[in-house]
């Protein structure tokens, strides 16, 4: 039997930097194929070739044994391919019916919004994964966003469907929930290409993987369950990541205290509810939980950006309920936002304006009307090598940062001299391994030095790999705090949906 | 069509490049200005002569050049001023209004003693165009209202104030026109013994350096410089936010103020019932061109100083309708603003189609 798609010796490069270099991946009908790789491994640039959004430079493409030519993402649906992907395409304000009749019209030949409910609805039924056609698709969770763009990927005749990165914006249940119906998308035939970065994925749910690294392909069409997680990772990164050290350090004194704190929240959101908080010198409190529980009300509360309705918070015993964001930094407290080119850095500044950003208020590169550029460039030459940001000097614009080299530059920032509490938002985000492991590494180190640090994040892992303590949140209140030996799994995931 | 023709946005724009597009899109824009003229029936070497020689090489159109600069570089660097910091000041034209109202105010009921009447004017003036807009920053960050249409509808407000001036208390009881008193000899700038061009181009151009300190060299500037791309994160690191945006503000009216001042003080001689029309329209596209940059602003000024310039010239000596000026001016401004696209993106023909 033919295989289902074939790219082979697939190259491309986007203005002079190359991407893909003589990258192959094979797949064949029936199965579940894993596509692992750090970001910037070509991952996606391989599968837009597929889709056709690119064309490649060089290279082959065979669907189902026939050589073909992909010049744009309609001759890659009329030959059965389907992508989809991680922004998905779909009009918000109309109902999924119109969603698909303007996607599928042609296809499915119908002209009216009833057909388009009908078809969706049958396809649903057909492969176990129902909709609601007259729901309007801003009013549904991303989750159910998703599968309507499944559905609609399949109501397009797909029977090659590519996934890129479909569990990134899933909670473990979603996730787990996508990824069976993947599977038993397999079953009945279908060839699915799972983009991913997550280990367990490739190990649990797909038959075979894939592994890119710089745009090549370094493990063709192993056998997922012979994988380990190690040994996935080293054809990832191709290096042994250290592991992070336990902290050998004693929790000290408090650092920051937030006592019966409510933040009421405009938008429709939860806010945060008489939650109750202490961080000491020495320890990483995580704060487990489901985005949108509360906790971006949280941070802002404690940076100082929104004020709260009732509680306290103390900075190493000071109260600083009240005071502005320029105190609290003074202060000792720092940020990092889960957004870091939104709310971190200025990307249309060069690197060391934004390094020395909060020093100039501070008057450390002079008081008064002027202040020496120079300085600010020297010193972030220096502050560019200890925090090993490659690829950059002071004055390239901080927007053609990588991911990971941004968060290292708003690390380095932040825990310039004076940090004692460090409030991090998901601070590994869209990093690949190393990057990750450099920034959990950093904010170790820091908290090894005597800080105290906060740790907000979606990411289980990350909660459970970096901290002393974990606090669950749901609905804007702490439900649950465990030491970290005695935290597991299961129950922070069953607090963290509010089922405990 | 065009299928291999690829628009790639650029990482870095070089400054030889962006001075290359500029003088581009005025080449450019001359061509097809020149095609429109021809076509309205002026001789191809009048053109020529119009608009090289008289404007630029002819020492009373440079004069006259310079002249028009004047206010244009003073309201340039107001409006990139609250621009920059995304505070859409489109009532440019009104702080000049209160500007040229608060001078010829001092003026014409003498207040103060003789010898600091003139620096009081131009005092006056920058209050009063300051004054103006600290109503619209005043609301907009206390209670939200939209300073886009605050600052335009000022604007209207101050033009009937200054026609009610000037039809009625402050008319020259000289005349049935509807200007005030001329202003006494000490009041006026001095003249620099070339056309009409007065000292308040020294004015100007000082501006443009006070300003080219403050804006790129000071820690103000480099504060309002944060803000303006990432209002967020600048508040997030604790710059002073609410404090630079007034005074950035501030400073936007009070420069359009003085240009206002300098109008009547240098110019007209008096408060006429036109002399601050048009300014805020050339404000913005000058600071939009010059990227709010203040250097830039006094050459973009200039360029368009020019133009206007040469639009006189035609209007006068070969009478062509208003209109066929305002077009020329307009295509002459539009291709100057299209250059700024070949700036930021550079564009690739592919040699081979993509693969059908």
């Amino acid at each position: 039997m033919a295989k289902a798609l074939e790219l082979l010796g697939l190259s491309k490069a986007f203005d002079g930097n190359r991407v893909l270099h003589l990258a192959s991946l094979e797949i064949e009908w029936g199965e579940v194929h894993a596509l692992l790789g750090e970001n910037g491994a070509g991952k996606s640039t391989i599968m837009n070739i597929a889709n056709g959004v690119y064309a490649a430079d060089a290279g082959e493409i065979r669907v189902d044994g026939r050589k073909v030519d992909i010049s744009g993402p309609s001759d890659a649906t009329s030959l059965g391919l389907g992508m989809v992907h991680q922004h998905f395409k779909l009009v918000k304000r109309f109902s999924v019916a119109e969603n698909i009749l303007l996607s599928c019209r042609r296809q499915l030949s119908i002209t009216s919004v009833g057909e388009a409910a009908l078809a969706v609805a049958a396809k649903g039924a057909e492969v176990g994964f129902p909709v609601k056609p007259d729901a309007v698709v801003g009013e549904l969770s991303i989750a159910e966003q998703q599968r309507v763009e499944i559905l609609k990927v399949l109501l397009l005749g797909a029977k090659i469907v590519i996934l890129d990165e479909p569990t990134a914006v899933l909670t473990e249940e979603e996730s787990g929930s996508v990824l069976s119906f993947v599977r038993n998308l397999a079953l009945h035939g279908h060839a699915v290409v799972l983009i991913t970065h997550k280990l367990r994925e490739v190990i649990g749910y797909s038959d075979r993987v894939t592994v890119m690294r710089y745009g090549k392909t370094v493990l063709k069409g192993a056998t997922a369950n012979e994988q380990t997680a190690e040994s996935l990772a080293m054809h990832m990164v191709g290096e042994h990541m250290p592991e992070i050290k336990p902290l050998k350090r004693q929790p000290g004194e408090e650092r920051l205290v937030v006592e019966r704190l409510s933040v009421s929240c405009l938008n429709g959101g939860v806010g945060v509810n008489q939650v109750n908080l202490s961080v000491r010198s020495g320890e990483i409190l995580g704060i487990a939980g489901v985005g949108g529980n509360g906790q971006q009300e949280l941070m802002d509360c404690l940076t100082g950006l929104r004020a709260c309705s009732e509680g306290i918070i103390r900075l190493n015993g000071r109260n600083v309920t009240f005071a502005s964001v320029a105190i609290r930094r003074n202060g000792g407290l720092r940020a990092i936002p889960s957004d870091r080119f939104g709310s971190g850095l200025v990307g249309n500044m060069p690197v060391f304006e934004n390094l020395g950003m909060t020093r100039t208020t501070s008057g450390h590169y002079g008081r008064g009307i002027f202040f020496s550029r120079a300085r600010m460039r020297q010193e972030a030459e220096k502050a560019l090598a200890e925090y090993g940001i490659l690829g950059a000097t002071p004055i390239t614009p901080t927007r053609l940062l990588s991911g990971g080299n941004a968060q290292k530059l708003l690390l380095a920032r932040e825990l310039e001299e004076g940090a004692s509490i460090l409030v991090a938002h998901s601070p590994t985000r869209g990093l690949d391994v190393r990057a990750c492991n450099a920034v959990h590494t950093t904010i170790r180190d820091a908290v090894e030095r005597g800080a105290a640090c906060l740790l907000i994040s979606e990411d289980l892992e990350e909660i459970l790999g970096l901290s002393t303590r974990v606090a669950v949140m749901s609905h804007g209140r702490i439900v649950g705090e465990f030491s970290v030996g005695e935290a597991t799994r299961e129950v922070i995931g069953k607090l963290m949906l509010g089922h405990a | 069509m065009l299928e291999n023709v690829v628009l790639t946005r650029r990482h870095y724009v070089p400054w030889r490049l962006r001075v290359r597009n500029f003088t581009g899109g005025i080449a450019s824009g001359l061509v097809i200005a020149f095609a429109i003229l021809v076509a309205a029936g002026v001789s191809p070497g009048a053109i020529v002569n119009e608009f090289i020689v008289q404007v630029f090489l002819n020492s009373r159109g440079l004069a006259q050049t310079v002249t028009t600069a004047t206010p244009l570089i003073m309201v340039g660097l107001g409006a990139a001023a609250a621009l920059k910091l995304r505070f859409w000041n489109i009532g440019v034209g009104g702080q000049v209004w209160l500007g040229a109202l608060g001078s010829t105010w001092i003026a014409i009921n003498d207040i103060g003693p003789p010898e600091m009447r003139l620096p009081l004017m131009l005092a006056v003036s920058v209050v009063a165009g300051s004054a103006w807009i600290a109503i619209p920053v005043f609301f907009k960050l206390r209670y939200g209202v939209n300073e886009i249409i605050m600052t335009l509808l000022l604007e209207y407000i101050a033009f009937r104030l200054v026609q009610h001036l000037v039809f009625g208390p402050w008319q020259d009881p000289n005349t049935s026109f509807p200007v005030s008193e001329h202003l006494d000899s000490i009041e006026r700038l001095g003249r620099l013994g070339w056309g009409n061009a007065h000292s308040g181009i020294w004015i100007a151009l000082g501006a443009g350096v006070l300003m080219w300190l403050l804006m790129e060299r000071s820690r103000f500037g480099y504060y309002a410089e944060a803000i303006g791309l990432n209002p967020v994160t600048a508040k997030g690191t604790g710059l002073p936010v609410t404090l630079t945006i007034v005074l950035a503000v501030l400073l936007s009216g009070g420069l359009a103020g003085l240009a206002g001042g300098t109008i009547v003080a240098g110019a007209e001689y008096r408060l006429t019932q036109f002399l601050g029309q048009g300014y805020t329209f050339s404000a913005i596209v000058i600071a939009f061109i010059a990227r709010f940059r203040p250097i830039p602003i006094v050459i973009t000024a200039f360029v368009i100083a020019g133009i206007f310039t040469a639009g006189e010239t035609l209007k006068v000596f070969y009478s062509l309708s208003e209109a066929i000026v305002i077009l020329i001016e307009s295509v002459i401004l539009f291709s100057v603003l299209v250059s700024e696209f070949f700036s930021s993106f550079r564009i690739r023909v592919l040699k081979t189609a993509p693969a059908k």
